[in-house]
């Protein structure tokens, strides 16, 4: 089964819009709830204080999951390390993806990033497993240098996705700077679903790029995690 | 993993009960009913927390003090405090091992050996590491009247005191509001350190053996005999007191059963060598006397002798910056060791209350930060160094004996990852150092000393005489 982890800043009020609610319907949730706490207070120093308050903001949420009929849970976690928290979790719900929440009514059209290093076929599976018979567009979409490949690969996995009824339509931008390309045909979908890349300088200068993404177009972002690398802990 | 120590019971004077909930302990969080802490820290942070702790005081403050005391000999009262230090951290690893929790040595000798050994220690603690840092923040103040002095702006010895007292109202204020980033700033300044001080000692012990300069006053090892060498030990313990605030962070590091023992351990071994080192090259470049007319900075004149002004330079810097760490590291650890005992319902809650817009224990940090400034005011370097060594060695010695008691009844969830190697000569031998380390302290301290265990336990007496920290086995 599909399991998507929501990380939230709960006690900062962090919540899950409406149309992120439903998309997330079809598909197993694990609410995170965290809370990133300065280095000068000992995590438990926080539990004592603030778990009650996080609990029931945790609980009300999971209802809210569960009202549509979808299965959730919810995790709390104090921590100094917002990145290693979520990565944990990760890990320990063997989730398939996690969600940057963002806001959006509606979800009636998806935007699917082909452009990283996850394999195209995990992406594919996990959009039908998202979408299941909900009547949710996707945009496939791909930025690349090289037009004859990038174009049978989209149309490979356009093909896939239409065969379980899923209305497909696909975006090749060629010779233009991906992310740019990408932010802009974000503008015109409701979420996005990108795979996860593997840490570069830039995204070590920049931000993530899924974060960056998630800011700049405002809406809902599933990244897609690659299982096989984030698997193998590292420690120092 | 170890188990999980009986639940602490009973009720102090306000109806308060210990907050102790059925946790488990995995190498990557702790885990409780609803809630989960993450372990952030690795072997590298525990490290620099030990080593960032201890490194200020000892080097850059007491080679003049200590050598003005025990000659040439101020190197094996290092050592000997060195050894001492060893002796306990080994079974402070024990403990942190199978009780990897935030708290350090109060939380094992409160389980180990009841509320009232617990409140004693606990409170104490908290008085020690008041009168550390202002011994670190007094130590600062001669370094920056040095460092403006290097820099042409000649103030005089008047400007310490103040400068000492701004900066420790600085620290505070800044722990209050937040410090982004600290721990990988304090990485940092370690690192710095220790490179500045490796480079300057591989130059000054080639020196002082006569491989390159000039050679060096030579002097008798012992000119005042053996007794001096013990007191000036005593004295000069003050710079072993970081090793058990790694204990303190036992919740938030990762693989506590391998990181806790190597950073304990560890950064006692580095800093021990880093010290005898550092006397002995001291007293090579200028014998004993005059080293002690040079009293809190000596260090400066020492890094002047070999390498001109680069070396005075780089040694006022890193003064400055050893200083500025202990003191810093030691508010921190204030502020948990209140959070420590307040949890446990030996102080009111409301001690350890988390401030809503910055995260931060703005109470405990005030409880931290009021009575280092009131301490720094009196600027009296060897009594504050003297009564903070008192009160860990305290600690230290009871941590032993808490590892003795636990080990004779081993409680079925006493299950450590790490076991002392020697049991139970080492923890014996560490008990005994540590106590018989404070009969060579000077009548003042050890008065200051005792006065204040006896306020905390009359503290007990008065507040929390119902509160059972040991629990039923």
């Amino acid at each position: 089964m599909t399991r998507i982890l929501v990380p939230l800043a709960i006690l900062e009020g962090e919540s899950i819009s409406p149309g992120l609610t439903t998309l997330l319907g079809p598909v197993d949730v694990t609410v995170l709830g965290y809370h990133v706490l300065p280095e000068q207070t000992p995590p438990d120093q926080a539990r004592v204080q603030y778990e009650e308050r996080a609990t029931d903001a945790l609980e009300d949420l999971v209802a809210t999951l569960r009202v549509g009929g979808g299965r959730a849970d919810h995790r709390l976690v104090f921590t100094h390390d917002r990145e290693q928290t979520i990565d944990r979790i990760a890990d320990e719900t063997a989730a398939d993806a996690y969600a940057i929440p963002g806001a959006s009514g509606q979800v009636d059209r998806l935007l699917v990033a082909l452009t990283g290093d996850v394999a195209v076929d995990r992406i594919r599976s996990f959009v039908g497993e998202l979408i299941g018979n909900h009547g949710i567009g996707v945009t496939l979409f791909l930025a690349t240098d090289d037009e004859v490949g990038g174009r049978a690969l989209l149309e490979a996995a356009a093909s896939g996705l239409s065969a379980r009824g899923i209305d497909v339509t696909t975006e090749l931008v060629v010779d233009a700077p991906p992310f740019e390309a990408l932010l802009e045909a974000a503008a015109t979908h409701d979420a996005i679903v990108v795979g996860e890349r593997a840490p570069s300088l830039r995204s070590f200068l920049f931000g993530e790029e899924t974060e960056r993404l998630a800011v700049e177009s405002v809406a809902p972002v599933l990244v897609v995690r690659n299982i096989d690398e984030t698997s193998t802990a590292d420690d120092s | 993993m170890g188990g999980e120590p009986p639940p602490a019971e009973g009720t102090n004077i306000e109806g308060e009960s210990p907050q102790a909930e059925p946790t488990v302990e995995t190498d990557e969080a702790t885990i409780t009913d609803d809630a989960e802490l993450e372990r952030t820290l690795g072997l590298s942070g525990g490290l620099a927390i030990g080593i960032g702790t201890m490194i200020g005081a000892g080097i850059f403050v007491f080679p003049g003090l200590a050598a003005g005391r025990a000659g040439p000999a101020a190197a094996g009262s290092f050592a000997i405090g060195a050894a001492v230090a060893l002796l306990v951290a080994l079974p402070t690893s024990e403990l942190a091992t199978a009780m990897p929790k935030s708290g350090g040595g109060y939380y094992f000798i409160s389980r180990g050996l009841g509320t009232l050994a617990g409140t004693v220690v606990g409170l104490s603690l908290w008085f020690g590491l008041v009168f550390a840092t202002a011994f670190y923040l007094v130590g600062f103040g001669y370094y920056a009247v040095d460092t403006l002095t290097e820099l042409g702006v000649t103030i005089g010895a008047g400007f310490v005191i103040p400068i000492a007292l701004l900066f420790g109202a600085g620290f505070t204020v800044l722990n209050v509001t937040g410090t982004e980033n600290a721990a990988k700033l304090q990485n940092g300044i370690v690192a710095l350190l220790l490179s500045i001080l490796v480079a300057f000692l591989a130059y000054g012990g080639l020196d002082s053996v006569g491989l390159v300069g000039e050679p060096g006053a030579s002097e008798q090892f012992a000119p005042f005999g053996g007794m001096p060498v013990l007191t000036t030990a005593a004295l000069v313990f003050t710079s072993y007191l970081g090793f058990a605030q790694v204990a303190t962070v036992a919740g938030e590091m990762k693989d506590p059963e391998r990181n806790l023992p190597l950073a304990m351990v560890g950064s006692v071994l580095i800093v021990g060598v880093l010290y005898v080192v550092t006397i002995f090259v001291a007293t090579s470049a200028f014998g004993s006397e005059a080293l002690a007319d040079f009293g809190e900075t000596a260090m400066v004149e020492v890094g002047r002798h070999y390498l001109g002004a680069v070396g005075a330079f780089a040694i006022v810097f890193g003064g400055l910056l050893a200083t500025m760490s202990s003191a810093n590291a030691s508010v921190l650890s204030t502020s948990r060791a209140i959070y420590a005992v307040s949890r446990d319902a030996l102080l009111p809650r409301r001690a350890s209350r988390i401030n809503l817009r910055y995260g931060t224990p703005h109470v405990a940090l005030g409880l931290a930060g009021g009575p280092i400034l009131v301490l720094t005011a009196t600027g009296r370097v060897e009594l504050l160094a003297e009564v903070a060594s008192f009160l860990h060695l305290i600690m230290y010695g009871l941590i032993c004996v808490a590892l003795l008691t636990l080990r004779r009844n081993e409680p079925e969830w006493y299950d450590p990852e790490f076991r002392v190697p020697g049991y139970p000569v080492v923890p014996a031998l560490g008990a005994v150092c540590s106590f018989a380390l404070i009969g060579f302290m000077q009548p003042a301290s050890q008065v200051v000393g005792i006065a204040i265990m006896i306020t905390t336990a009359g503290w007990y007496a008065y507040y929390a005489r119902d509160v059972s920290l040991k629990g039923a086995r």
